[in-house]
């Protein structure tokens, strides 16, 4: 590449949205230019200012004002318990399990799976439970979980690739106690839910985006991994591929 | 098929929404009259959400709202309102003197992003301080990613233009 050709992808090489080839290309450009990477080191310290600018927070009073605003128009319970035997019926109707039921039910146990996560996920934002121990040291979060869980989750030190550990607690998907391991990338919070892998129909793996969050779920090592985050998708796939040695 | 409430779909995503109104309307009261009324819309289309992209459309309703309301020339740009630092993010790797050319430093660059044209701030916040990626800021201002991508550039550079030099070459030498 030559400085025009950098020039033009500038921007999409500094927010990691460039693909590794064009990204390789960039970089081989940078070794040998100055000038260029005095631009890309300028946006650099750009970028870390803008993000010290204020985050503003809504008040609390249109929390709440929006939380009042749906109650007139909630679903009755009637309907949806209607709505759950229709789902019944329809399930037992289907009668011999074949191969494709059984792939739709390995999706939907996933689904439901990656439904809890975010659940979590969400909880733990909302009440004031993000952490029970507090510390960025692999070494005081992996055995504060001895004794309280019954296996014993690995943690990795994610710092020096700009992922720092925050702490852990313990936690629940849908009726499993797990072990939360929680990240943070800027402002953006990284739950990562551990818990030994049991065959529940569930897919080995699973990338997904559900109701405004990004889910990654993988298997290592005879334990199930599942990440939640409301951090864009490239970042969030660089975090799991450290994870996923 | 919208199997989750409204409340737990919409409210994990209201700092965002609060967030990305403020940085557009420039004024704490307009943000929040934005966020309720987008919040009445988004109820109304609840139904009409897809399960996988909530925040994308929060924002993008919230968008709408804001310039359904402020999109006549000049009415919400005459209102610059430079509020104190409220939630200034320190780095405590600093020693004092320098945190205090940092803390000018970031001043500086909040008033140049409330200068900067709202077709320019808004993907400069929703880049930089909400995090989203080039597909993500497309779905929400409704403009193909090579747009996304012109936008920051231009932004970038015109925040470059305005800042002193030695702000953004300071701390990467």
């Amino acid at each position: 590449m030559n400085c025009p050709e950098v020039d033009r992808v500038i921007d999409a090489y500094s927010d990691d949205e460039l693909g590794a080839a064009e990204a390789a290309e960039v970089r081989a450009h940078l070794d040998v230019c100055p000038a260029c990477r005095h631009r890309v080191a300028a946006r650099a310290s750009l970028g870390g200012l803008i993000r010290r600018v204020p985050y503003y927070a809504a008040p609390d009073r249109l929390r709440v004002a929006v939380a009042t605003a749906r109650r007139s128009a909630r679903v009755s319970p009637r309907v949806l318990a209607w709505a759950a035997m229709v789902t019944l019926a329809v399930s037992v109707g289907s009668g011999t399990v074949t191969r494709a039921v059984r792939v739709r039910q390995a999706a939907a146990a996933t689904t439901a799976a990656a439904q809890d996560v975010v659940a979590s996920h969400v909880r733990a934002l909302m009440a004031t439970q993000l952490l029970d121990v507090r510390s960025t040291d692999q070494h005081t979060v992996k055995p504060w979980f001895l004794g309280k869980l019954d296996f014993s989750p690995p943690v990795d030190d994610l710092a020096p690739i700009g992922f720092p550990l925050v702490g852990g607690r313990l936690d629940h998907l849908g009726a499993d106690p797990v072990a939360a391991l929680v990240y943070q990338r800027r402002q953006h919070i990284i739950n990562v839910f551990v818990r030994p892998a049991v065959d529940s129909g569930e897919a080995l793996t699973d990338t997904r985006a559900l109701g405004g969050f990004q889910v990654r779920h993988w298997t290592r090592g005879g334990m199930t991994f599942w990440a939640v985050s409301d951090l864009n998708d490239t970042e969030l796939d660089q975090f799991v591929r450290a994870l996923q040695p | 098929m919208p199997q989750r409430g409204f409340e737990e779909v919409v409210l994990p995503h209201l700092d965002a929404a609060f967030n990305y109104a403020r940085w557009l309307t420039k004024s704490d009261a307009d943000a929040e009259d934005v966020v309720q009324d987008a919040a009445v819309r988004a109820l109304r289309f609840f139904s009409s959400l897809r399960n996988d992209d909530a925040r994308a459309w929060l924002l993008t309703i919230v968008r709408n709202t804001w310039y359904a309301r402020f999109s006549k020339p000049g009415r919400a740009e005459q209102r610059l309102v430079l509020d104190d630092m409220k939630d200034e993010r320190p780095d405590d790797q600093l020693d004092p003197e320098a945190l205090v050319i940092q803390r000018q430093a970031v001043k500086q660059v909040q008033r140049a992003i409330e200068e900067l044209p709202a077709d320019f701030r808004e993907v400069i916040v929703l880049r930089e301080l909400e995090g989203l990626s080039y597909k993500e800021i497309a779905a929400v201002i409704g403009a193909p990613i090579g747009t996304v991508m012109s936008r920051l550039a231009r932004g970038r550079e015109r925040l470059l233009a305005i800042l002193d030099p030695d702000l953004t070459t300071g701390g990467a030498r």
